[in-house]
C-alpha cells in the first residue's frame, strides 16, 4: 500500500518527503538488524555443521524416519484437536451465554500456566507411583493440546467477539441458524486468528522436547539433539534441522494461504453486550462440558501429583525460591521489553513497505521459535565465545530470537484488521510514521500488544534450554531449579518451584482478562 | 488531529496490565544488578557442573567455610557445559569442570578440555584407575550399573552377569531405561570392551526381546515398575534405589523400595563422576585445592552421603549402601569407555534398544 505523498502545511527546514524517506530508511535498516541477530544463531549452526566431522555421508541415520514421523504424527494431531478445542472454547465463550459462561471463558487461559514438560513430568510420576503406564504418541498429543490450545482459545475468541459481530448480528437478524453463522459467516472472518493461533502451536509442537521425551515418542527436536551430542554428527543434526525448518515453512506458507484469501479489514464493533445465541438444556451442559474439562484437566495433573508426592517435598524445597523466582521474573520482564519491541517494529515495516524483501526478513526473523530451544542455544554459544557477550547478553538474545514470532503473530493479525486508509487519513493530516503509531496504531494495537506481551513472559518464565545453556554462573532460575531436582530424579523436590512457575502462569494469564473482558464487553 | 476517532470497541485493557506493561523497563533494570550478585571476592573458583545434587551445595559451603574461597557455580547438563566450555576457549571463566560419567570424562581430556595437575594428595586420595593417568581428572564418586530384582517374579541367584539379561527364560520380565541415558552406554561400552562386539550385539538384541515394556526414561520410575512387579528385573544405578529406601522421597516409594533387591552383577560396571581443572583456568592454585578438599576421606565420604553413591574407597558407612553388600569391580579404564562411547550408541541403535 503506497502512502501518497503528504501535504506541507507548516514549511520547516527539511522537507518532510526527505525526513518521511528518511525514517523509512532508518526503520528498514532495523528490520534488517534484527532479523541478522535472528538469523545468526542459525548461520553459526549451519556453518559448525558444515565444519564438523562427517559421518558415514549425509542420511536420516537409524531413526531419522520414525522422528519424522513422530513429529509429523504430534504435529498433525496436536493440530486438529488443538484447532477443534481452541476453535469451538473460543466460539462458544464469545457468541453463546450458558451458565458459568464468564467464569469459563477467565479459565480458558489456565492450562497455559502449566508447562507440558512439567505436565508430562508429574503425570508419568504419578502413574508410575501407581503402577500406570503414561508413554506415547496419543499421551503426548493430549498434553501438547492441553498446554496449547489456549493460543488458538485466544486469538479466536477475539476475533469472534470484536470483528465478526456485527456480521452476526446482520445473520441472525436475516434468521441463519447459530450452526450455519459459524461456517459462513464467522469461521472465515477468524480464520487468520485462527490460523495464527495452530501456527504458534504447531510450531511449540516441533520444537517441544521435554514432554515429548519423558514420553518416548521419537520426535525431530530429540534427534536434532541427539545426533549432534550423543552421536557427535552434526551434518546429520543440521540435516534434520533442516527438515524440521521445512515443516514450519509449510506450516506458515498454509497460514498466510489462508489470511490472504479471508483478509478483512473491520475495525466496527457490535452494539450490544449480550451473548448473541442463549444455550439452554443439553446444550448448555455440553456447552459448559467443552469448556470446562480442559481447564480441570490441567488443574488435576499437578494436584494429583501433590497429593502424591507432598512427602518428598524435604527441606530443602523453600531454599533459594525468593532469589529464585526474583530472576525468574527480572529476565522474562528484560526478554518481554526486547522481545515485544522488535516484534512491533517487524510489524510495523511489514505494513509500511511494499518491499518483499521486507516481508521475507521478518517472516525469517520469526523463525527462531521453530528451532528447538537447545539447538537454539548451542547456536548462539557458538556465537557467545568468540564473541566475548556477557551471558545475560546472550541469554536475552536467545529469548528475544526464540520468542519473537509469539508477539509477532498476534500483532501482524491485529494490523491486518486496522484498515490502510487509516493510515492514509492520518499521513495525509500531516502526521509522521511515528505520530500515525502512537496516535493510531499503538492505541488499536493495545489489546495484541498485551496479549503478544504476556504470552511471551508466560514462555520466558517457562523456557528451560535457552537459560540452562547460557547463563551466567550463579544464576539458577525457577525453571533450572525443576531441572536440576528432576534430572537428579527428585520429582517431590522439584515442586516447589515448580508450583512457582505455575503461579507466575496464571497471574500472567489473569492479567489477560481485562483484553478478554473488553472483547466482549463493549461500552458503546 | 485534535480529535481522535473513538475505538471504544476495541480490545483495550485497563488499569492492571497497563501497570504491568509499564513495569517492564523498571524491571530490566533488575537484571543486571541481579547479575552481579554476590559480590566478586579476593579469591574465588568458579565451576561448571554436570552434577545436580543438594548435597554438593552444602560441600562448596564448607570448602569457603575451610579456605575463604568462594565457590561460583554453573550447574547444567553434560553436553551443554562441554559444548559452551568448547566455546568459550581461552575467554571460559570456568576454573573446574565437573561430569557424571567416565566416558565423558574421558573424552572431555581427549579434547583438552582439562590441563595436567600434579598433586600429591590427589594422587593418594584417588585410585589409580579412578583417575585419568596423566592428571588431567580425577574421580569423586562412584556408581555401580546393578540388577534391581523383584525376587516374587525372578530369582535373585539366577541373576550372575550383565549377560544373564539376556536369557530367554527372562522373556516379558526385563526392564532398561532409554538408550540416550549414559550409564546405559557406558555398560555397553564395557561390555563391547570385555566380551566383544559380537557377543554385546546379541546380548543388546536379548535384552531387548525380552522387554516387559517400552523403555524408561528414568530410573526411579523403572525401580517403581520393578516393585510393582511389571518387570521382574532391571538395570539402575544403585543410588536411587537407596535414597528411595531413605524415605527421602515419601512413604510410598519407600515401601515400593523394600520389595526391591538389589543384585550386584559380578564383576560389576563401574562408573565415575569426576572432576579437572580446565585448560585455561584463571585460578589454578584454588580449583586444585577444590578437588583436593573433594576427594579427600572425610569430605569425599560426605560427597557421596548425601547423594547415596559410593566413595572412591570402601563402602561408607551408609546403613543402607552396606545392606546392598559388596562389589567387584571389573577395573575397565575411562579412557577405554570414552574411545568406545560412540560405537556403544551405534550399536544400541542399530539392535533396537530405543
Amino acid at each position: 500500500m503506497r502512502l501518497p505523498p503528504p501535504p506541507n502545511p507548516t514549511a520547516t527546514v527539511q522537507p518532510r518527503a526527505a525526513r518521511h524517506n528518511q525514517g523509512r530508511l532508518s526503520l528498514l535498516a532495523a528490520v534488517v538488524v534484527i532479523s541478522l541477530l535472528s538469523l545468526l544463531p542459525l548461520i553459526a549452526l549451519g556453518w559448525d555443521a558444515l565444519r564438523g566431522p562427517s559421518q558415514e555421508g549425509l542420511g536420516l541415520g537409524i531413526d531419522g524416519a520414525d522422528q519424522i514421523r513422530g513429529t509429523l504424527l504430534l504435529v498433525l494431531g496436536e493440530g486438529l484437536l488443538g484447532a477443534s478445542l481452541g476453535t469451538a472454547t473460543g466460539w462458544l465463550c464469545a457468541v453463546c451465554r450458558f451458565p458459568g459462561r464468564r467464569l469459563l471463558r477467565i479459565a480458558q487461559l489456565l492450562p497455559m500456566a502449566f508447562p507440558a514438560y512439567l505436565q508430562a513430568a508429574s503425570l508419568i510420576d504419578w502413574g508410575s507411583q501407581r503402577g500406570l503406564l503414561i508413554h506415547g504418541p496419543l499421551w503426548a498429543i493430549a498434553l501438547l493440546t492441553l498446554a496449547n490450545y489456549s493460543y488458538v482459545f485466544l486469538l479466536s475468541t477475539e476475533s469472534f467477539s470484536v470483528s465478526g459481530r456485527r456480521l452476526l448480528e446482520a445473520s441472525r437478524s436475516l434468521g441463519v441458524g447459530p450452526w450455519r453463522s459459524f461456517w459462513r459467516v464467522a469461521l472465515p472472518i477468524a480464520m487468520p486468528s485462527i490460523g495464527a493461533g495452530i501456527a504458534l502451536s504447531a510450531m511449540e509442537v516441533v520444537n517441544e522436547l521435554g514432554a515429548v521425551r519423558l514420553l518416548g515418542v521419537p520426535s525431530l527436536s530429540a534427534g536434532i539433539l541427539d545426533r549432534w551430542q550423543v552421536e557427535g554428527d552434526p551434518r546429520g543434526a543440521a540435516l534434520l534441522s533442516m527438515i524440521a525448518l521445512a515443516i514450519v515453512a509449510v506450516l506458515v506458507a498454509a497460514e498466510r494461504q489462508l489470511r490472504q484469501r479471508s483478509r478483512r479489514w473491520n475495525l466496527g464493533g457490535g452494539t450490544g453486550q449480550e451473548a448473541i445465541w442463549l444455550l439452554t438444556g443439553w446444550r448448555a451442559l455440553l456447552a459448559i462440558l467443552i469448556t470446562a474439562l480442559p481447564p480441570l484437566l490441567a488443574l488435576a495433573i499437578p494436584t494429583l501429583w501433590i497429593l502424591s508426592g507432598w512427602q518428598g517435598i524435604g527441606p530443602e524445597a523453600a531454599a533459594d525460591l525468593v532469589p529464585l523466582a526474583l530472576r525468574t521474573l527480572g529476565l522474562a520482564f528484560a526478554a518481554t521489553g526486547v522481545t515485544v519491541a522488535a516484534a512491533l517494529l517487524l510489524a510495523i515495516v511489514r505494513r509500511w513497505s511494499p518491499q518483499p524483501l521486507v516481508r521475507q526478513l521478518s517472516f525469517v526473523a520469526g523463525l527462531g521459535y521453530a528451532i528447538p530451544g537447545s539447538v537454539l542455544a548451542l547456536g548462539l554459544l557458538i556465537l557467545g565465545g568468540p564473541l566475548l557477550l556477557s551471558p545475560l547478553l546472550l541469554l536475552l538474545w536467545g529469548y528475544g530470537d526464540r520468542f519473537m514470532a509469539v508477539s509477532k503473530q498476534g500483532m501482524d493479525a491485529a494490523f491486518e484488521r486496522i484498515p490502510p486508509s487509516i493510515d492514509e487519513a492520518a499521513t495525509s493530516l500531516g502526521c509522521s510514521w511515528q505520530g500515525v503509531l502512537r496516535r493510531v496504531h499503538l492505541p488499536l494495537m493495545r489489546g495484541p500488544l498485551v496479549v503478544g506481551s504476556l504470552l511471551v513472559f508466560v514462555d520466558v518464565v517457562k523456557e528451560l534450554p535457552i537459560t540452562l545453556s547460557l547463563r551466567p554462573f550463579d544464576f539458577d532460575t525457577l525453571a533450572v531449579r525443576v531441572f536440576q531436582y528432576a534430572s537428579d530424579e527428585r520429582v517431590g523436590a522439584a515442586m516447589a518451584p515448580s508450583l512457582l512457575i505455575m503461579v507466575f502462569g496464571l497471574v500472567a494469564a489473569s492479567a489477560l482478562i481485562p483484553s478478554l473482558e473488553a472483547g466482549t464487553q463493549q461500552k458503546s | 488531529m485534535s480529535t481522535r476517532p473513538s475505538f471504544h470497541s476495541l480490545p483495550i485493557p485497563h488499569g492492571r496490565s497497563a501497570a504491568l506493561l509499564a513495569l517492564i523497563p523498571a524491571l530490566s533494570g533488575l537484571v543486571p544488578a541481579l547479575a552481579s550478585l554476590p559480590p566478586a571476592q579476593a579469591k574465588e573458583v568458579r565451576v561448571y557442573s554436570g552434577r545436580h545434587y543438594s548435597s554438593d551445595a552444602a560441600l562448596f559451603q564448607q570448602f569457603t567455610k575451610a579456605t575463604g574461597i568462594q565457590v561460583r557455580l554453573l550447574e547444567s547438563n553434560d553436553s551443554t557445559i562441554i559444548e559452551r566450555l568448547r566455546n568459550e576457549g581461552q575467554n571460559s571463566s570456568a576454573d573446574v569442570l565437573v561430569l557424571v560419567d567416565a566416558a565423558k570424562l574421558a573424552n572431555a581430556a581427549a579434547d583438552g578440555m582439562f590441563q595436567p595437575v600434579g598433586s600429591a594428595a590427589l594422587m593418594r586420595d584417588v585410585p589409580l584407575d579412578l583417575r585419568d593417568p596423566k592428571g588431567r581428572w580425577f574421580g569423586l564418586t562412584r556408581r555401580v550399573r546393578a540388577f534391581a530384582v523383584n525376587p516374587a517374579v525372578v530369582n535373585p541367584a539366577s541373576l550372575k552377569t550383565y549377560a544373564d539379561l539376556a536369557k530367554p527364560a527372562l522373556k516379558g520380565k526385563v526392564c532398561l531405561r532409554n538408550r540416550n541415558n549414559v550409564y546405559n552406554q557406558s555398560l555397553v561400552a564395557d561390555q563391547m570392551i570385555l566380551r566383544g562386539d559380537r557377543a554385546a550385539a546379541t546380548w543388546i538384541k536379548g535384552m531387548v526381546a525380552n522387554l516387559a515394556q517400552p523403555v524408561f526414561t528414568s530410573d526411579v520410575a523403572l525401580a517403581r515398575a520393578v516393585a510393582q512387579g511389571r518387570c521382574g528385573v532391571g538395570l539402575v544405578n544403585s543410588y536411587y534405589v537407596a535414597r528411595m529406601l531413605s524415605g527421602q522421597s515419601g512413604a510410598a516409594d519407600k515401601a515400593l523400595a523394600a520389595k526391591i533387591r538389589i543384585v550386584y552383577p559380578n564383576p560389576a560396571h563401574i562408573n565415575v563422576s569426576g572432576a579437572g581443572v580446565t585448560r585455561y583456568a584463571k585460578n589454578k592454585p584454588e580449583a586444585i585445592q577444590l578437588i583436593e578438599f573433594l576427594t579427600s576421606p572425610t569430605a569425599g565420604e560426605g560427597f557421596a552421603k548425601g547423594s547415596f553413591e559410593y566413595p572412591l574407597k570402601g563402602y561408607g558407612n551408609n546403613p543402607i549402601l552396606q545392606r546392598f553388600g559388596s562389589f567387584k569391580p571389573d577395573r575397565l579404564s575411562a579412557a577405554q569407555l570414552g574411545a568406545q562411547n560412540k560405537a556403544a550408541v551405534a550399536l544400541m541403535a542399530t539392535n533396537g534398544w530405543k
